[in-house]
């Protein structure tokens, strides 16, 4: 098996330069989801493990091994592609195999591995098709086939459910899981989706930029993210900031974290407004509220109010987050982590 | 009610009739006048004269040894200008194919036989061929290799216009076959080199097949345009030197004027010939064709 390493990576196409000296490891093992917005150099990243854009400067390690001079189809890793990259000219017999011919792997062992895998995702039936009389769920899984069949120790993926409806995602992501489970390799999975990040991720590393913001599991990323842009990334709605006052200092606080009330309690945080709208959503309902110092969504499990009402939003103190002028987290232990708190509270009840 | 059903039935008919006309006109009437001239001993001076024949003119072309000349030839030239095109049209598509400032101006060279007339082509190669004065013959000097008689000896003049025609029609095959080429995404090169592919194998298994569909057209649409090569024949050899670069449509020209029944039924036989190589090819090679 292989975990992965970046030393002092650097990337540039064409002058402009994507990523800079980035360092990174990626567990043995681990599924590790690459998360961030369009263009912060996610794919980059994966695109240099598999060899197929190799870094300007910098080495990438696989399994403690330095492979920038081996080339994509002898690293031992496995990938698949956001538009699958399937052979169209091929059955999806031959589309699996070809890695394997190409391997020198002989015929017999050839079939049986063909055989095995394509039941295990359910292609059997299809072996002898075309790649453009089958839907877009099982060329997904010829895509994953394909990669599987190598035995890999490292998967690649690069958004690969990103073309499949709604529910066929969904339950792809469970699928990917235990697919992740069964064969214990190293899953590198690239995607903008923060929802796919947090159900399907051991670790999540967030890039925005080329630099990495956070390298964390989903539940610690979630609930102390370590900047203001983590904090706004991952979760829907997005975590409520605001502005502290002359300081600089940010304050925030997760939808689900505020209760709305029709007296002032007597949290730190307590601000009056009125419901500006109200999203009905089954389990839960998301609120508008608007208030003068900003907007703020709040996510209730019961729905108790109606558009136009005036309420109060409070927050209790170990819901709230605060970050510092240059947007880091300001943790509990700090010493202005207290400062902040009694800012926040002369300004609601003051 | 029923004058109304029948304008109904009878509009589409109406509708299509200019452009129906038109093709009764100038493409089945020929044809099929064609096939009537076939079969007489037609008089052009005085039509009284001319008689029906049945299918002896057709009897006289398989008895005739300049037939099979000239069919020959039409095969051996066809042969060689698809095989040296197709091959040639794919390496140049291949090194072109990746964009660049310089392969663009290439491609562009390339392309500019195409729009100057073939008969403007033949004349400065003909020139060029010359085998005292000419370019070609020059060079070869200078770098002292074997001159060639090129269109002035029965054995090589076939072969002098064959590389005329390759050079006049690669460039706009090397235009299909780029744009082809560029049209395969990128990503499943990517896969092919993930599988551990080769280079040759990837063309092999990967870049071929993807453009089969555009190298089936080049096959069939060459075939069949060189099998009705004329123009270049006409100004460079006419036919010679003793008859060996007389194809089969300059065969019909020559007999045009002297016997337009027995040229009517020569050009019969070509339209079979070519009708039958496109059937051929098309039962034979669809398969390995590729379309997505």
């Amino acid at each position: 098996m292989a975990s992965i390493a970046f030393k002092r990576v650097s990337k540039a196409f064409d002058k402009h330069e994507v990523i800079k000296d980035l360092d990174l490891t990626i567990e043995d093992g681990k599924f590790t989801v690459l998360v961030g917005p369009s263009g912060c150099g996610k794919t980059t990243l994966l695109r240099m493990i598999a060899g197929l854009d190799p870094q300007t400067s910098g080495s990438v390690l696989i399994g403690g091994k330095d492979v920038s001079r081996i080339a994509p189809g002898k690293r031992g890793v496995a990938m698949v592609f956001q538009n699958y990259a399937i052979y169209p000219t091929m059955s999806v017999r031959e589309n699996i195999e070809f890695g394997l011919v190409n391997n020198k792997v002989r015929k017999a062992e050839r079939e049986e591995l063909v055989e095995g895998i394509s039941k295990a995702v359910g292609l059997y039936e299809y072996l002898e098709r075309k790649p453009s009389t089958l839907s877009g769920g099982q060329r997904q899984r010829v895509a994953l086939a394909r990669a599987m069949v190598k035995k890999p120790s490292v998967f690649l993926m690069d958004e690969p459910l990103s073309n499949l409806d709604a529910k066929l995602r969904v339950q792809m992501r469970i699928e990917l899981i235990e697919l992740h489970k069964k064969l214990g390799a190293t899953f590198v999975y690239v995607t903008h989706d923060q929802v796919e990040a947090m159900s399907m991720a051991d670790t999540i590393v967030l890039m925005n930029k080329g630099v990495i913001q956070q390298e964390a599991p989903p539940d610690e990323m979630y609930r102390r993210p370590s900047n203001r842009f983590t904090a706004q990334f991952i979760g829907t709605p997005p975590m409520n900031v605001g502005e502290l006052g002359e300081s600089g200092s940010l304050f925030g606080f997760r939808p689900e974290s505020a209760v709305l009330s029709e007296a002032q309690g007597d949290e730190p945080f307590s601000v009056r407004g009125v419901i500006a709208t109200r999203e009905m959503l089954g389990s839960e309902t998301i609120y508008q509220v608007r208030s003068g110092s900003g907007n703020y969504m709040v996510k209730c499990s019961e729905d108790l109010f109606a558009a136009g009402q005036e309420v109060y939003v409070g927050v209790p103190a170990a819901k709230l987050h605060f970050f510092g002028e240059d947007e880091r987290r300001i943790d509990e232990k700090e010493s202005s982590y207290g400062k902040c708190m009694e800012a926040l509270r002369g300004r609601s009840h003051g | 009610m029923d004058k109304q059903r029948l304008g109904e039935t009878l509009r589409p008919y109406l509708m299509i009739a200019p452009a129906m006309a038109g093709i009764f006109l100038f493409v089945l009437y020929p044809v099929v006048f064609l096939g009537y001239l076939s079969l007489y001993d037609y008089n052009l001076m005085n039509k009284a004269k001319s008689k029906f024949i049945g299918f002896d003119n057709f009897a006289e072309i398989f008895s005739r040894e300049d037939f099979y000349k000239s069919l020959s030839n039409t095969v051996f030239y066809t042969a060689g200008v698809v095989i040296l095109t197709l091959l040639l049209s794919l390496l140049l598509a291949v090194w072109l194919g990746k964009k660049s400032k310089f392969n663009v101006f290439v491609q562009a060279g390339i392309f500019t036989p195409h729009v100057v007339s073939i008969v403007s082509i033949a004349l400065v190669w003909l020139w060029m061929m010359e085998p005292n004065l000419g370019f070609l013959n020059y060079v070869l000097k200078a770098f002292g290799l074997p001159t060639s008689e090129w269109l002035q000896s029965s054995k090589s003049a076939l072969m002098s216009v064959i590389l005329v025609s390759v050079w006049q029609g690669i460039g706009y095959y090397v235009l299909i076959l780029v744009a082809a080429l560029q049209s395969i995404s990128p990503s499943i090169y990517e896969a092919a080199a993930l599988d551990n592919a080769s280079k040759l194998r990837t063309f092999w298994k990967i870049t071929l097949p993807m453009i089969s569909p555009q190298l089936f057209f080049i096959l069939v649409i060459m075939t069949i345009g060189s099998f009705k090569v004329f123009d270049t024949v006409k100004v460079m050899t006419g036919g010679g030197p003793n008859n060996a670069t007389n194809t089969l449509v300059y065969y019909i020209y020559e007999n045009r004027t002297t016997n337009i029944g027995y040229a009517s039924a020569t050009g019969v036989v070509l339209m079979a010939i070519i009708a039958l190589l496109t059937f051929v090819y098309f039962r034979l090679l669809s398969r390995k064709v590729h379309y997505q």
